[in-house]
């Protein structure tokens, strides 16, 4: 009986998601074409913007065949059904034209170029970290993405982000991290706390988060993701050593403490996984991270112009990417000297990245990973320039790579005092100072807080932090929303609060185009 | 035990006014890594602050934000309302995101003359050990000069002493209940512990003395259907544990910074005083914050399940705590492995729900088939 309820179900499900496949055809068809190469050809302002969409679109789909090939040749086509067993998000990935499109849309020239350079660059460091964690297993160490990969990189180690696919997998797909969300909560992880420690952990949760032999964490950002680790490694079964930074970081008796901690996180490696410290391996990686920071020096350089010549993602997330996940990577280079490249010939020509560029934003706290066209958005709406961002505005002394004692002062004082960290941690002057630094240097109009739910330690600044905007006529934009569930604040409604600072903060009540 | 009660009724209670009538310096904290025997030192008068009665947080909450605990944003409004006016200092720990934005919003809308953080590091090395002892220096130092203390160590070896004679009666209370029937119950002992933390301890030690002698002629305190340990974050108001108990779980173990395990063993008095003292807060301190004491924490939870023979264990978590919310996930699961009923609970710093409290509490110990 209860059988043939259960066929009787299953063919009625079937049924009904059929015919909504079938009703939803039309729509899926248009958002097909909308976020294709022909989308895109369709609308492009020029022939030669059609080339260089073109061209990055071709490059990035080569890296993924080249990646698809390389796995089917090692393991197979049963090897690569077992590994999307295993890793079903790999297949969000597929998704990065249509991030490509989201933010390229309007763009044009240079700006375009930028922006598709930047994705190819994503995509080809995203391949090479797929490919350690399929072919190079033993060698994989987990680590919380504040501590920075530079020492396990120069022991010979992979070190794979545990939070890198809670941000990297909204900003394909906008709901790619529900699910990882949900299934935290569901195993009685407090539903207020953090969704980016929450995707993370119901990845662990769900298995499909890569394990490697030994874990790395610390007690940084916040609380949530601190004590997160406790339940990973758990779950993961594996030694952990965790980093701690102290409360008061701006002296030499932290930074000591700090570096006796980061010797022993590498006696600790040393134990645990094959790695063994390579100081020469250490210090091109330092020099390499200093050229990457001297070369991007250049670029914000320029970014003080009025117009920018380049602005967005070109500026933030080539940060984020490259000097979180791959710092000392010569991929970095590569990119943050190109895009001072880009930059010069709009500067020399006067060219706006951003048409009719009208206000230059900063923006504070991390981006908005599942509304990652916010800002492509609001600069056709508003003529908003995205110039800055909290996560990139970290400048420090070079590396000193002289011995292997200045080299873990140095790095000790990149973690110390590097973003997010240093905002959360010493008196309220640590976070505000920098926005208003910040505000001055880049000639900027507006600050824009993104007011993430879960981040305790940001929502109980804003009150000071509007007094003194207040005082200070700095127009002052918190946006509320959700960094990972874009359940809790709708992408219309995240609009919504942009269009009604625009009309009742800065009086711009006729944007210059309808982008939304 | 009125008199004790009457004790928790303002957030500084007559002896706290008493003290200063004698020209005794009341300083604030908030945090179990603040070492109470240090702050006793001299002329000073540790006072845990507390919020009782509090109504309602408007103003705190334009401020630190609706997201952030209750006890913070309690806090906050209680000292922009001058409810702390005889407090001469305050002492914070970064315990946690809350703690340290609260130390931030007190030192903009309502700076105090003397405000310090005492940086306690998230794991216990020799190096962090150290680091500690010199926090407490540092702090020694600030407190003298601010105030004309004597910081010395001969003045702290004299604090520490007086400590463990409170520490010893607390202790030895606390023991009572291992007892099939104990002589006190879950809110008296609460009741008693909280207005000793918030009172000076020279004052308020020989009516401690006397309740002891009290309870000692007591049999028990009556049937109950089971024995409960409560757990979790700030737990000032002992009326949460009458409603617990009100429903037949008799609480006779508490793990939280308000309460007795391990909080109260006595300080080794063997060395140099701030060593000695930053060596005993972190043994004496069980907290989520603390990255590598989970399996410590949870060592001691089931030894004391079993030393006082609890039935179940009732976490409570202040809403908006990343800290015990995040923690309790694994901790749940790793006391229902042993074996050990949980309840677990959210709540506001002050009492409210307490139908739902009950229905919920009734329910777990019907759970539990007693």
């Amino acid at each position: 009986m209860n059988f043939d309820i259960r066929i009787e179900t299953t063919v009625k499900d079937a049924f009904e998601n059929a015919k909504n496949l079938v009703m939803r055809l039309p729509d899926l068809t248009k958002d097909f074409f909308k976020y294709s190469i022909i989308g895109y050809i369709i609308e492009a302002k020029s022939l030669k913007d059609s080339f260089i969409y073109a061209k990055y679109w071709a490059l990035i789909w080569g890296n993924i065949f080249k990646f698809v090939g390389k796995l089917l040749f090692k393991r197979g086509p049963t090897g690569i059904i077992r590994e999307l067993r295993r890793y079903p998000w790999i297949l969000q990935l597929l998704g990065v034209t249509k991030l490509l499109r989201r933010i390229t849309h309007g763009r044009k020239g240079i700006y375009l170029e930028s922006t598709g350079l930047l994705i190819h660059s994503i995509t080809v460091t995203l391949v090479e970290k797929l490919e350690e964690v399929f072919y190079q297993p033993e060698l994989l160490l987990i680590s919380e993405d504040l501590v920075p990969p530079e020492i396990a990189t120069a022991m010979g180690l992979k070190v794979w982000l545990v939070e890198a696919m809670g941000i990297l997998l909204p900003f394909l797909n906008p709901e790619a991290a529900l699910n990882f969300i949900d299934e935290a909560e569901n195993a009685g992880m407090n539903p207020d706390s953090c969704s980016f420690v929450k995707s993370a952990v119901g990845m662990v949760i769900k298995e499909q988060m890569p394990k490697g032999s030994a874990l790395v964490s610390s007690n940084m950002p916040c609380d949530a993701g601190m004590t997160s680790y406790s339940y990973i490694q758990k779950k993961f079964d594996v030694p952990i050593y965790r980093v701690d930074v102290p409360y008061h970081f701006y002296n030499e008796r932290a930074e000591k403490l700090f570096v006796e901690d980061l010797k022993g996180m590498i006696a600790f490696l040393e134990e645990h996984t094959p790695g063994r410290i390579d100081w020469t391996k250490l210090r091109e990686i330092c020099e390499t991270r200093n050229r990457m920071m001297e070369i991007e020096g250049e670029l914000w350089d320029m970014m003080q112009a009025r117009p920018a010549p380049l602005a967005s993602e070109a500026v933030w997330l080539s940060h984020l990417w490259h000097f979180y996940m791959f710092p000392g990577h010569k991929a970095g280079i590569q990119l943050f000297k190109r895009l001072v490249e880009l930059a010069q010939v709009n500067l020399t020509a006067k060219i706006p990245a951003v048409e009719n560029e009208k206000y230059r934003a900063v923006l504070w706290n991390p981006p908005f990973p599942h509304f990652v066209d916010i800002f492509n958005q609001v600069e056709r709406a508003h003529g908003i320039t995205l110039i800055m961002d909290s996560m990139s505005y970290n400048r420090h002394e070079p590396i000193d790579t002289s011995t292997p004692e200045t080299m873990l002062n140095g790095l000790a004082r990149i973690i110390m005092q590097g973003p997010m960290v240093r905002h959360t941690r010493g008196p309220a002057e640590n976070y505000l100072d920098d926005i208003f630094r910040c505000y001055k240097q880049f000639d900027l109009d507006m600050v824009w807080i993104a007011n993430h739910v879960g981040c305790k330690s940001g929502q109980a600044m804003n009150g000071i932090l509007r007094e003194k905007c207040r005082e200070m006529k700095i127009p002052l934009l918190i946006l509320d929303y959700d960094l990972v569930d874009p359940r809790i604040v709708s992408h219309g409604g995240m609009m919504s609060q942009v269009d009604d600072f625009m009309e009742n903060v800065m009086k711009n009540k006729q944007p210059l185009a309808v982008a939304h | 035990m009125n008199v004790f009660q009457e004790l928790l009724e303002s957030p500084q209670n007559h002896l706290v006014e008493q003290a200063v009538s004698d020209g005794r310096i009341p300083i604030g904290y908030s945090c179990s890594f603040v070492p109470e025997a240090f702050l006793m030192a001299d002329k000073l008068v540790p006072v845990r602050l507390h919020a009782p009665g509090v109504a309602g947080t408007e103003i705190a909450d334009i401020y630190l934000s609706n997201f952030i605990c209750t006890y913070a944003r309690s806090l906050l409004e209680f000292a922009i309302d001058d409810r702390f006016d005889l407090i001469q200092g305050w002492v914070f720990v970064p315990s946690c995101a809350h703690m340290q934005r609260l130390y931030d919003n007190l030192e903009y809308l309502k700076k105090p003359a003397f405000n310090h953080i005492l940086d306690v590091p998230r794991k216990v090395t020799e190096a962090t050990i150290a680091w500690q002892a010199e926090e407490l220096r540092m702090l020694a130092d600030k407190l003298s000069t601010h105030f004309g203390v004597d910081m010395s160590d001969d003045s702290l070896m004299k604090a520490i002493r007086e400590w463990n004679e409170f520490a010893k009666i607390i202790q030895s209370i606390g023991e009572l209940r291992k007892k099939p029937s104990p002589p006190i119950t879950g809110t008296e002992f609460q009741t008693l512990l909280m207005a000793a933390l918030v009172s000076p301890k020279n004052l308020i030690l020989p009516k401690i003395q006397e309740f002891r002698k009290e309870i000692e002629q007591r049999d028990g305190v009556g049937q109950f259907r089971s024995r409960l340990m409560v757990m979790g974050s700030h737990l000032h108001d002992p009326e949460f544990i009458r409603v617990i108990e009100s429903q037949g779980g008799l609480v006779v173990a508490d793990l939280f910074c308000t309460g007795s395990i391990p909080g109260f063993k006595p300080v080794e008095v063997n060395g140099n005083p701030i060593r000695i003292l930053a060596e005993h807060t972190f043994k004496k301190t069980l907290c989520p914050r603390m990255m590598e004491d989970f399996d410590r924490r949870l060592q001691t939870i089931i030894d004391t399940v079993k030393e006082y023979k609890v039935d179940g264990i009732v976490i409570e978590i202040i809403k908006f705590c990343d800290l015990w919310g995040v923690d309790s996930m694994p901790m749940v699961s790793a006391l229902r492995k042993e074996g050990i009923p949980v309840l677990k609970l959210e709540r506001e710093y002050s009492m409210g729900g307490e139908g739902q409290l009950r229905t919920r509490v009734q329910a777990f110990i019907e759970s539990m088939g007693k």
